[in-house]
């Protein structure tokens, strides 16, 4: 028995990896195909936009499944992407191929030397200190009137060409769509993967029980300011394709409620599972949209619904779902 | 000179006043509230709308009041369900309720600035250290002093501020001890939003109304109870007169950099002393 | 005289005015257990703090095999050799025991042979939060011994388990000082399992060192029996 345990582990280790890439090519594929399905550009412009607003809740989610933190600040790193992409264009000669790269190492940088402070205090002291520096960065923003353009944002305007693809296709909602819901599927498969690695079992582990983690000779604290680091980059992602979509960033990006919403987004959608807070963007933004009438008010109806999921769904929809299908397959066996 | 270091305690002041509601409520529920700095926001407009009709100081009786009540409601619908919850949703729950009261005020009030003028009653200048001081302000600073100094009483000679002294100690073992939370917590999450309610009337002729005011200050007001230590009711007070000062000298001198100053030093704080300057209580 | 596996000197821990530590002194040399007894509040959790890095402020030195360790931290100790187990059940309980054990290990292996000797095997992939009490006892003993490390520190391992668990442990922990000649310093309250499987015991009463001797010195010293065997012995 145990040595037959032992002989077939590698397989099931292996086997979930290249289902979810099976899965991954399969998700890439529909959404290059869905554009020709959908007629209407305003639909398609509008599913873009929800896809770069998928990324950032996929970004605050993998913060929150991987160390536990919930972060209300995570447009600091979303509009940081945006800004940089924008301010290194508008006043740099450096080329859109240098300055892809440098607005999602810079957001992630800066993260990472934030992290390694306020990863040491608890997770609602965290929580405090992340909308703490998300309003900070609201505020430079806003006063840096002649170099960010201050409360008037910033326009954009592209080079023709950046490797070797012409820059209208990020201006295309048919394209532009296709380039995010790659983007994200590489993404979510990548997250897969590092959640299946050591450093994912590491970072589950120090969620779990920091102290003991130390003592069974780990340090912590790089791992947990490596997970902000790593989230504060997915979040530029989903920046820098905002900003190349709309050729323009105002300081909206970085408010606090852009930040509570994706944290509502997650939430919603289940931050404990992978694919929870991408399912809970498309939701939020489905929903946003349809109740187009009273948006007037949707600032309360977000408050509302994070009020009524937190309590009586907390595991999102996406957690729900699965803990309906475990449960009538438990009594299916029983 | 002198008219800085006072300004920097009018704010201190105003942001004491806040914060250590936000500490009365953690150091007993272990929650930070971030509906906090909407009771601000809804105090001073309560205030406003009052004071309209029947002066500044009715309106303050009446913000106080409303706001009291409304702890009370948060302490009986959300904190007392959620307490055996991770905290941090009890967190996300009061974010829910700063969006909701935010977008109340704004379809009650409008999102235009509201100016609140001074109650004719502390009016003027007074001649103060050798300068001409507004009243008002001098009266906000005696305020804080007055609230630090009524606190510390309560918290020394009640039954109650026993307790939350205790407990914002050591939680577990003062409720091991037998002393009933749910009953001393109403009172004192009422006593937290009355000071919030207070603390926005009395901004109102300093500051300029807006629904988003409340979430403006929260982020100071966090950055005072983390650096004065999550729990700790000294370090609040020092940590508000600090942060006062920076703030006000920071507008002053560095106007572009005014609201990242307090927000570095706090960084500073914490990696100097990850539990605050007079922490202790948190983990 | 050898060099003690593990050293401690001048070991003192204050909370505000009280002493929890007063100036001790221990040394153990490599594979003996040491037993470590006194009555409640004698100090003996805050020394096994101090020694394995998790006390906040202390003074004193602490050595392993000559070597000072005082300024590492615990995870640097652990690489170091020295690994603990908690009075309060400490283990990962999301992961499953596999999972947590093999990260113990870091690179090495062994996780089998830990899962056997604690009969842990057969445990299943699920969290170990649903795993029973006694159970958990012997997974927070596992991570200490995944690894091997040159010295061990048992804080009540058998607090709460059954007489015949307790009589395992004691058997286990004799096996491993043969078997990889592994130091123990062992914080116990049940006197049977300390006085049977202990090369010597130290006995701490408030917050100093009172004694230190074989099982046999201690259980006549007059001084220990008022300290501590008077008032607990039935």
């Amino acid at each position: 028995m145990s040595v037959q345990a032992a002989t077939s582990l590698p397989a099931p280790a292996a086997r979930p990896a290249a289902i979810a890439f099976g899965i991954a090519l399969a998700a890439a594929v529909v959404g290059i195909v869905l554009p020709l399905l959908v007629a209407s550009p305003v639909t398609l412009s509008l599913a873009t936009q929800g896809l770069t607003n998928a990324i950032l809740a996929t970004s605050v989610g993998f913060l929150i499944r991987q160390s536990g933190f919930v972060s209300f600040g995570h447009a600091t790193f979303f509009g940081m992407g945006a800004y940089v992409t924008g301010l290194l264009l508008k006043h740099t000669g450096l080329a859109l191929e240098a300055i892809l790269p440098l607005a999602i190492a810079l957001p992630a940088a800066l993260a990472f030397v934030v992290g390694l402070v306020v990863v040491r205090v608890s997770g609602v002291a965290f929580s405090m200190l992340t909308l703490a520096v998300a309003q900070v960065f609201y505020e430079i923003v806003v006063k840096w009137r002649d170099f960010a353009g201050g409360d008037d944002g910033l326009s954009v305007t592209l080079p023709p060409r950046v490797f070797g693809l012409p820059t209208t296709l990020f201006q295309e909602p048919g394209d532009m769509f296709r380039i995010v819901w790659v983007t994200l599927v590489v993404i979510l498969f990548l997250l897969f993967l590092l959640a299946r690695s050591r450093f994912g079992r590491l970072c589950f582990a120090i969620k779990d029980n920091e102290e003991r983690a130390r003592f069974i000779g780990y340090r912590t604290l790089m791992p947990r300011a490596l997970v902000f680091a790593i989230s504060a980059a997915i979040g530029s992602i989903g920046g820098v394709l905002f900003v190349l979509y709309n050729g323009f960033v105002s300081p909206d990006v970085l408010h606090w409620t852009m930040s509570g919403s994706a944290l509502v987004m997650a939430i919603i959608g289940g931050a404990e599972f992978l694919i929870g807070p991408a399912i809970g963007a498309v939701v939020f933004l489905a929903a946003k949209d349809k109740l187009g009438d009273i948006t007037e008010h949707w600032q309360a109806i977000i408050g509302f619904t994070l009020i009524l999921v937190t309590v009586r769904w907390p595991h999102g929809l996406v957690g729900t779902i699965w803990h309906w299908i475990r449960r009538r397959g438990r009594g299916g066996r029983a | 000179m002198t008219i800085h270091i006072l300004n920097g305690f009018v704010y201190g002041g105003l942001l004491y006043i806040l914060s250590v509601g936000l500490v009365l409520i953690f150091g007993l529920r272990r929650v930070v509230n971030f509906a906090h700095g909407g009771l601000f926001m809804v105090g001073a407009y309560v205030g406003y709308a009052v004071a309209l009709h029947a002066g500044f100081f009715t309106g303050l009786a009446a913000a106080i009041a409303v706001l009291a009540a409304i702890g009370i409601l948060l302490d009986i619908g959300v904190f007392r369900p959620l307490q055996r919850h991770d905290p941090l949703l009890t967190v996300l729950v009061t974010f829910g309720i700063l969006l909701i009261l935010e977008d109340l005020v704004r379809s009650i009030w409008g999102k235009d600035y509201v100016t609140v003028s001074v109650p004719a009653l502390l009016s003027g200048n007074v001649e103060f250290l050798g300068l001409q001081y507004p009243v008002y302000r001098l009266m906000v600073i005696a305020l804080a002093l007055v609230t630090m100094a009524g606190l510390t009483l309560w918290l020394k000679r009640s039954a109650i501020g026993l307790h939350v002294r205790a407990s914002s100690v050591d939680a577990v073992t003062t409720a091991m001890q037998g002393v009933n939370t749910d009953r001393v917590s109403a009172t004192v999450v009422g006593i937290g939003a009355a000071l919030a309610g207070m603390s926005g009337v009395v901004a109102g002729p300093l500051l300029t109304l807006s629904p988003s005011m409340g979430s403006y200050i929260l982020v100071d007001c966090f950055i005072v109870v983390v650096v004065g230590g999550l729990g700790s009711f000294t370090g609040a007070f020092l940590a508000a007169m600090a942060i006062g000062q920076i703030h006000n000298f920071g507008i002053v001198y560095l106007p572009w950099a005014a609201s990242s100053i307090p927000f570095l030093i706090m960084i500073g704080v914490l990696i100097w002393r990850p539990q605050g300057l007079a922490g202790g209580a948190s983990t | 005289m050898t060099t003690p596996a593990l050293q401690g000197i001048g070991l003192s821990r204050h909370y505000g005015g009280f002493a929890a530590l007063r100036n001790v002194d221990i040394a153990v040399p490599a594979g003996e257990i040491r037993g470590l007894i006194g009555p409640n509040g004698a100090g003996k959790s805050t020394l096994i703090d101090v020694l394995s890095g998790r006390a906040g402020k202390w003074s004193g030195q602490v050595l392993m095999a000559g070597t000072d360790v005082s300024r590492h931290s615990p995870q640097m100790r652990r690489r170091h050799g020295m690994a603990r187990s908690f009075q309060r059940t400490s283990i990962f309980p999301n992961l499953a025991v596999r999972e947590q054990l093999e990260l113990a290990a870091h690179h090495g292996g062994g996780v089998d042979e830990v899962l056997e000797q604690l009969k842990l095997d057969g445990l299943g992939t699920g969290p170990a939060s649903e795993l029973s009490y006694g159970d958990q006892r012997r997974l927070d003993l596992a991570l200490a011994l995944i690894g091997r490390p040159r010295v061990l520190l048992l804080d009540e391992p058998a607090a709460g388990l059954t007489v015949q668990e307790s009589l395992d442990l004691a058997r286990l922990l004799r096996d491993l000082v043969k078997s990889w000649g592994v130091t123990v310093l062992l914080v116990e309250h049940d006197m049977e399992v300390v006085f049977s499987i202990c090369d010597r015991i130290t006995v701490l009463h408030l917050g100093e060192r009172l004694m230190e001797g074989t099982p046999d010195e201690v259980r006549r010293s007059p001084e220990v029996v008022t300290a501590y065997l008077g008032r607990s012995a039935h």
